[in-house]
């Protein structure tokens, strides 16, 4: 778990064709790359405090059908819900790959979220992410800000403060 | 000289002293010569004085250090106390309890002098009979008594060091120069001061540094030498130079650098601007010169709460705007955390079972080792195990409670000055103070219990000619008794008035529309009564500015609910009436029935449950097609949790329900389950914030297999 807890790293590179002795800064994103679906996604490492196998979760009647009930986490009580049945797809199939992953939100306290699969981590630098803009139409589409490439890969980065900023009754 | 770690120690003495000061200056209202009562108020004064002179918050000292000079004359018996006094003393308390909440939010005092209190603490010192409360003269916040007699000796000290101008060899730079005159144009003074440092005094950065604190309070400091970073870094001698751009006389400067203890010397005198200026040609070859403003050195001691604010301001300052010191400051958030002050014994007692629950574990691990004819030993040690754990469990709780004395001593006050304002005559009397509570609901009990206080005094108790028309008393006498009972705690708070008059309340329903008239003819007294709990109903034939607003009550309601709680009342008409509270002992560990329903499993409280029942099926009649049972002459609504809750439920084999009869005051209902588990005793934990509110549900626990269990809200479903 400890190593899930890296700040963004700055690298600085030397340009030898800007110069001499130019230093620029790169800034750097470290993501944990999911899966849903086909497709993948990425989390910013930094609003990740944890990543648990699946459990059992219990159940709470009267809420929205994405909020699928709270777990155990070492003695507290932490609301997971289903990213899928939020983003629209279709429901959670539970399997061995199937994770919660705890992210931490400054007010409202901790919140675990299912995903199908936690695949890597990958650090991405400024100039491999691709900001999206907000015309997209679909559910799914609202909760991804910006796109990263990871050579071929393209990887969806999820804007955790559309899933925050939701009411969940 | 950073105090901010004391913070919070702070301002918990300072309540506790605080509230001494109440209740002991209550005391001697009621016996003027008490010396005992006299010299507590003096020490607490004292030690008020001493602590907000220590963190820097001068405003506080100042009018605690008045306090404590006018008890200390009462002490020796130079002045009697009067009532006019009593009045003084106590608006003093309240704006001691401003500058306390103002730290305690921002940790800063504010900007208040309290110049009128000052003055009439003053002139109780002078002998003077203590006039109405306005001063015109705004006199200096510094005391007015001390004033006259240190301004002699420091005038001496001026002749004495006259040489000493060390100021006028400080290297201004041209921007200083330029701020000066802008200053003396602007009417202000600009003043060198020289400051000696007593030779024996350890810690001299420290001194200097309350010296810098304290001109900074009077006016700006433009320069100084060696700089204000060498300064605070002790890297000077016996001595330092400063330039400060003031306002007030520089007397008052030299006052408040001597008030600092080990503080020898202090000279000083204006500033000729002429000379200043030559420094500059001379020092003109150099750039930049030693001297820094405050406003670039005091940097590095932002970490001072006080001094901060004063330095991100000075750029302002300096061109010539002193007053705008204290508005670029932001309101954050409450600088300390609530604390819970844990009796020692608690905390002995807590240590003691951890080291025998080590010892149980210990005798575990070599039970486990052992063969068979061990498992006698292993369950023994099981069983001991077991009461540790659950002795332990006691403890903490023990540990988050508190007497609920911190919360209603100040209702005596309270009724003083509601004793004034009404013009009533009476009397609270207390008893229980030492009940304990859990902190959240001591905390929280004190607005509720407030409203039921005030309404008792307001609309409770009659005027003198009715009391005496009814042959009372002619003090009325209002109570609050708190006291334990079982897991709960019952809090009655009472008087000897007029009683709720049923049909003045159920007039007003039926006028507010709360009620038809043909309700109103079936209702019972309760009933009625309970009416007043409704949201924006009032009796108050006036509303006042102590009650009758209408919200009181229903605010009074929701709160208790919010804490588990019920609050009902007993009235007599023309003898009195009584508010029952009763709140459960500790909000964070409750006695449960675990249930099944379904395949989940859920917690009932036990204090909502009256009886479980087995019911069978052809037993249940129909009213307004809703189910109900008839129990022992009572019809009770059902209620399927399997519906409610939406699971799946297997009907048991013999067709029988197992019911589990809730009520809530004098609802009740059944509460149709698949199976029962036990009783046990749970920690509630919340949802999670994510999870705002949900319907029935209060709360979730985690069990012993580690499963999250849902609290059942009984109250939500009544």
């Amino acid at each position: 778990m400890e190593m899930l807890q890296n700040a963004p790293t700055n690298s600085i590179a030397n340009l030898p064709d800007d110069g001499d002795e130019t230093k620029i800064v790169i800034q750097t994103y470290q993501y944990i790359v999911i899966r849903l679906g086909d497709e993948d996604y990425g989390i910013d490492i930094n609003f990740i405090d944890n990543i648990v196998r699946m459990q059992h979760i219990t159940r709470i009647p009267k809420v929205s059908s994405f909020l699928k009930g709270v777990i155990n986490l070492r003695g507290e009580v932490i609301p997971v819900m289903s990213l899928r049945v939020k983003m629209g797809l279709a429901d959670d199939v539970i399997d061995r790959a199937t994770r919660i992953i705890i992210l931490k939100t400054e007010n409202e306290g901790n919140l675990g979220i299912m995903v199908d699969e936690v695949k890597e981590v990958v650090t991405l630098s400024e100039n491999q992410i691709e900001k999206v803009g907000h015309d997209a139409d679909g559910i799914k589409e609202q909760f991804v800000s910006a796109v990263g490439k990871n050579g071929n890969q393209l990887i969806s980065l999820l804007d955790l403060s559309m899933i925050n900023l939701d009411d969940t009754n | 000289m950073d105090v901010s770690q004391y913070l919070e120690i702070f301002l918990d003495e300072t309540n506790e002293h605080l509230q001494s000061l109440n209740t002991q200056i209550l005391n001697l209202e009621q016996n003027p010569d008490d010396e005992n009562t006299i010299n507590e108020i003096f020490r607490a004064a004292h030690s008020l004085k001493g602590m907000s002179g220590t963190m820097g918050y001068k405003r506080m000292q100042n009018l605690t250090h008045n306090l404590e000079n006018v008890f200390s004359e009462v002490r020796s018996g130079n002045i009697k106390v009067k009532p006019e006094m009593i009045d003084i003393m106590f608006q003093c308390l309240d704006a001691l309890q401003e500058y306390t909440d103002n730290i305690r939010n921002t940790s800063d005092e504010g900007t208040n002098d309290n110049e009128p209190l000052v003055k009439m603490l003053g002139d109780i010192l002078a002998g003077k009979a203590p006039e109405g409360g306005s001063a015109e003269k705004a006199a200096a916040p510094a005391a007015e008594a001390p004033a006259a007699e240190s301004a002699a000796p420091a005038a001496e000290a001026k002749k004495e060091e006259g040489a000493t101008d060390k100021w006028n060899h400080i290297p201004f730079d041209e921007s200083q120069i330029a701020v000066m005159g802008e200053a003396l144009k602007q009417g202000k003074n600009v003043y060198g001061l020289n400051v000696v440092v007593n030779e024996s005094c350890v810690l001299k950065a420290a001194r200097a540094f309350l010296v810098l604190k304290a001109l900074e309070e009077k006016g700006e400091i433009l320069a100084s030498m060696p700089t204000t970073q060498d300064i605070e870094d002790e890297k000077f001698e016996q001595d330092f130079t400063l330039v400060v751009i003031s306002d007030a006389p520089i007397e008052e400067l030299i006052k408040v650098s001597e008030a600092v203890s080990e503080i020898d010397k202090v000279t000083g005198a204006p500033v000729d601007l002429d000379k200043a200026a030559s420094t500059l040609e001379e020092e003109s070859s150099e750039p930049a010169p030693a001297v820094s403003a405050p406003a670039a050195s005091a940097a590095p001691a932002a970490s001072a709460p006080a001094a901060s604010a004063p330095a991100a301001a000075a750029p302002a300052a300096a061109a010539g705007n002193a007053p705008a010191k204290h508005n670029d400051k932001k309101v954050a958030k409450p600088v300390a955390n609530r604390t819970v002050r844990v009796d020692i014994e608690k905390l002995d007692s807590l240590m003691n079972l951890v080291s025998e629950l080590i010892i149980a574990k210990n005798s575990l691990v070599s039970a486990t080792t052992g063969s068979a004819e061990n498992s006698s030993a292993f369950n023994e040690q099981i069983e001991y195990l077991e009461s540790v754990t659950t002795s332990l469990h006691e403890s903490v709780m023990k540990v988050r409670m508190v007497p609920i004395e911190s919360t209603v001593s100040k209702f005596p006050r309270m009724i003083r000055d509601l004793q004034k304002t009404l013009g009533k005559k009476m009397e609270l009397y207390m008893t229980g103070e030492d009940t304990e509570l859990d902190r959240t609901v001591v905390d929280e009990i004190g607005d509720p219990l407030m409203h039921l206080l005030r309404n008792s005094a307001d609309h409770g108790l009659e005027s003198a000619e009715v009391r005496a028309e009814r042959g009372k008393p002619p003090v009325g006498t209002i109570f609050l008794n708190a006291f334990q009972e079982g897991n709960n705690v019952i809090i009655e708070v009472g008087d000897d008035g007029n009683g709720i008059d049923v049909e003045a309340v159920k007039n007003k329903a039926i006028e507010r529309g709360v009620i038809t008239p043909e309700q109103g003819a079936v209702m019972s007294d309760k009933e009625i009564i309970n009416l007043l709990f409704n949201a924006g109903f009032s009796t108050a034939k006036q509303v006042t500015d102590i009650s009758g607003r209408g919200v009181g009550l229903d605010v009074v309601k929701s709160k208790i609910e919010s804490l588990s709680g019920e609050v009902s009342v007993k009235s007599t008409l023309g003898v009195g009436s009584t508010w029952t509270i009763r709140l459960p002992l500790t909000l964070a560990i409750i006695q449960t029935l675990m249930v099944v329903v379904g395949d989940e499993k859920y917690a009932i409280s036990l204090g909502s449950i009256e009886t479980i029942e087995t019911i069978a099926s052809n037993d249940i009649k129909f009213v307004q097609n809703e189910e109900v049972i008839n129990l022992r002459g009572t019809v009770i609504p059902l209620i399927r949790l399997n519906e409610l809750l939406e699971v799946e439920s297997q009907p048991s084999e013999d067709g029988n329900l197992i019911v589990v009869i809730v009520k809530k005051g004098d609802k009740m209902a059944g509460l149709v389950i698949d199976s029962l588990v036990g009783q046990q005793e749970i920690v509630i934990k919340a949802l999670g914030k994510y999870i705002k509110k949900v319907k029935f549900i209060s709360g979730a626990t985690i069990l012993g297999d580690g499963e999250v269990a849902l609290i059942l809200d009984v109250n939500a479903l009544l």
